[in-house]
């Protein structure tokens, strides 16, 4: 029982949850547009890189996020240019793109960096503990005292909340990702809306990236990402398209994975390797469950032509 | 008409910029091509640590023997057979598999290519090789031992922790040496250890540590390579004082407050030996890394005089044979 209610293994899972949480909300964003970004993971990748390469020359890290969420933004310009201006598979698009930005991020810290005996590190986002929350009990030391960045995805989850349920904003972007056709005949701007959403996102998942060496490691390596990146494009749907249920599932994902080294611990019975199976077991018998009924947008991959017959 | 031709650029730019980058980051088995050494990592060559160090053993036998070297890093096991393929097939004389996980391929090719010498990396002698088939045996163990002895003289908690990545007989015979060192100098540790499966995910690395630090380990010994800054950052956010230990290269400078020391592993020794024996027709054979032959401990930071000249002590018997640790590879002892 100690080990579920460790508030320690609950600060970790929170801070584990939060790149998840934050690329996972860009796609939820970006989907509800009806644009698919399957580059999450290169994105992400390209995020670490050029976001540590920033904070490491520029001695900031505020510096490495913003660099971060631009490329991100920039990577999803391109693919906007692909999936929305030229109309071409969203899927084919952001596979491609997934491969550049792996490969980008790879690159370009090779140019930067070049081969040394002592690894480049940065100082890690330091913890900001609210001053009387951070004292509560149970939730006070995992939700609030923690980096900034694990406030902006919390935050984010209810600024997405609100601005798809309550705001005029939010019901056009949900309405281009149902049915753009009569979306654009009410008169909403239906390319613009996917292109806002759709740099929105890539900047999110820029963001999401640059966390790993910024707060988790101070330290870029190649393969970091380590296929995070699918798992918040997994989340989306565990999600079914709502932002607190997709920090449901982000939470629900970063307490297994972190809970497992704790039980690896303990239970030397159980072999590592099941273990370390657990959380994408986990995820997959989840998304089983959840998928049923879920609905994606009515549009999602779907691009639109103004031109096109209906 | 304007706009299509923007259009068409515009995916042409895109393509070769894929190209390049794809071309660029999977590393360049076609250098090999006028070559004479080739050496396949399994990582990445920027990681300071094991595959930077097998980096700089290749450019440095390259050097002394004046040999032409390329090199093919990030080769996953179920690429590496093409990549030592293309090397024999171009033109290299010498392919040298830096990584443990790549011994069968070389028992399959070498075979197949009898005028190349291969050279590889295991735990130890390896029976029934072909003719043309260097090993080199690397006994991390032996040096592990000095840093259990480390943490077990070090540790105020009397937990010690060992955490590593894969499962591969090197580090488990480094967890049982671990676990020797506690039994010996301090009985009353307990030795809590982990495989996180990656040796160079950091998050997990991380998140590996941070179970440990809670349970109350003080003392982390470490057997991943870009995991270990993971671990560093657990270390540093733990709420007691944490001591780390690492391996290939000195990582002081990366957690000063949180590092003790770190077991040097200097692969230039035994490849310039394999290859200067090769030049002169030895085509198989055996080189053993040890404390003492391209394996040394760095300074010990962090930690008391006494317990310092102790290790240090400890690690000369190893050098020079008087002390003897048993070596198990197979199995993990309780």
């Amino acid at each position: 029982m100690d080990l579920l209610f460790d508030p320690r293994i609950w600060q970790l899972t929170v801070m584990t949850a939060a790149p998840l949480l934050l690329a996972a909300l860009g796609e939820l964003l970006g989907e509800r547009a009806g644009v698919l970004n399957v580059a999450i993971e290169g994105i992400m990748a390209f995020g670490a890189s050029v976001g540590f390469l920033v904070a490491f020359a520029a001695h900031s890290d505020l510096g490495g996020i913003l660099a971060a969420g631009l490329v991100g933004a920039l990577m999803a310009v391109m693919l906007g240019y692909a999936a929305i201006r030229l109309q071409v598979s969203q899927l084919t698009a952001g596979l491609a793109l997934f491969v550049l930005g792996v490969g980008l991020a790879s690159l370009l810290y090779r140019l930067a960096i070049g081969v040394r005996l002592a690894l480049p590190r940065v100082p890690t986002l330091s913890v900001w503990s609210i001053p009387g929350l951070s004292g509560l009990p149970v939730l006070g030391q995992p939700v609030f005292a923690q980096n900034a960045l694990v406030y902006l995805a919390f935050l984010l989850v209810a600024a997405w909340w609100m601005l798809l349920q309550r705001t005029p904003l939010g019901l056009r972007i949900r309405a281009v990702g149902e049915n753009p056709r009569a979306a654009d005949a009410a008169g909403i701007n239906v390319f613009a809306i996917r292109w806002g959403c759709t740099i929105v996102a890539g900047c999110l998942m820029g963001i999401a990236g640059a966390y790993y060496p910024l707060v988790l490691t101070g330290a870029y390596s190649d393969g970091m990402i380590g296929g995070r990146g699918w798992i918040a494009l997994m989340l989306v749907i565990f999600g079914r398209w709502l932002p607190p249920l997709t920090l449901a599932g982000a939470v629900l994902f970063a307490y297994v994975e972190v809970l497992q080294f704790k039980v690896a611990l303990f239970l030397k019975v159980l072999p590592p390797q099941f273990l370390l199976m657990a959380p994408y077991l986990l995820a997959i018998l989840v998304l089983v469950g959840v998928y049923r009924g879920a609905r994606a947008p009515a549009a999602l991959m779907r691009p639109y032509d103004r031109e096109e017959r209906g | 008409m304007r706009r299509r031709w923007w259009n068409a650029a515009v995916r042409w730019v895109l393509a070769l910029v894929l190209l390049f980058v794809i071309g660029a980051s999977a590393g360049a088995p076609g250098q090999a091509a006028g070559g004479k050494f080739a050496m396949i990592l399994p990582g990445t060559i920027q990681d300071a640590d094991y595959n930077t160090v097998g980096y700089l053993a290749m450019k440095d036998v390259g050097l002394k023997y004046g040999l032409t070297t390329s090199y093919s890093e990030n080769v996953a096991v179920a690429d590496a057979e093409r990549v030592a393929r293309e090397y024999a097939g171009g033109g290299a004389t010498i392919v040298a598999f830096h990584g443990g996980q790549f011994l069968t391929i070389a028992q399959k090719l070498a075979p197949l290519y009898p005028q190349v010498t291969f050279i590889i990396e295991a735990s130890g002698r390896v029976p029934g090789l072909p003719a043309n088939v260097w090993v080199i045996g690397r006994k991390y163990y032996q040096g592990f031992y000095a840093l259990g002895a480390l943490a077990a003289l070090s540790t105020k908690t009397n937990k010690i922790g060992y955490i590593a990545g894969i499962r591969l007989p090197d580090f488990i015979a480094s967890l049982n040496a671990v676990h020797q060192a506690i039994r010996d100098l301090n009985a009353t540790a307990t030795l809590l250890y982990a495989f996180t499966g990656d040796q160079n995910d950091a998050v997990k690395a991380r998140q590996t540590a941070e179970s440990q630090i809670t349970s109350g380990v003080d003392q982390i010994v470490v057997s991943v390579n870009l995991g270990v800054y993971g671990i560093f950052e657990a270390a540093k956010a733990a709420s007691h004082p944490v001591l780390v230990t690492s391996y290939y290269t000195d990582k002081d400078a990366s957690a000063p407050k949180n590092f003790s020391a770190s077991l040097l592993l200097n692969f230039s020794r035994p490849y310039a030996d394999i290859v200067g024996r090769i030049l002169k027709g030895e085509r198989s054979g055996y080189v053993e890394m040890r404390p003492g032959n391209g394996m040394e401990l760095s300074p010990i930071r962090n930690t008391p005089p006494a317990a310092v000249q102790k290790v240090r002590a400890i690690f000369h018997e190893i050098v020079t044979g008087s002390k003897q640790i048993p070596e198990i590879t197979d199995h993990i002892v309780p």
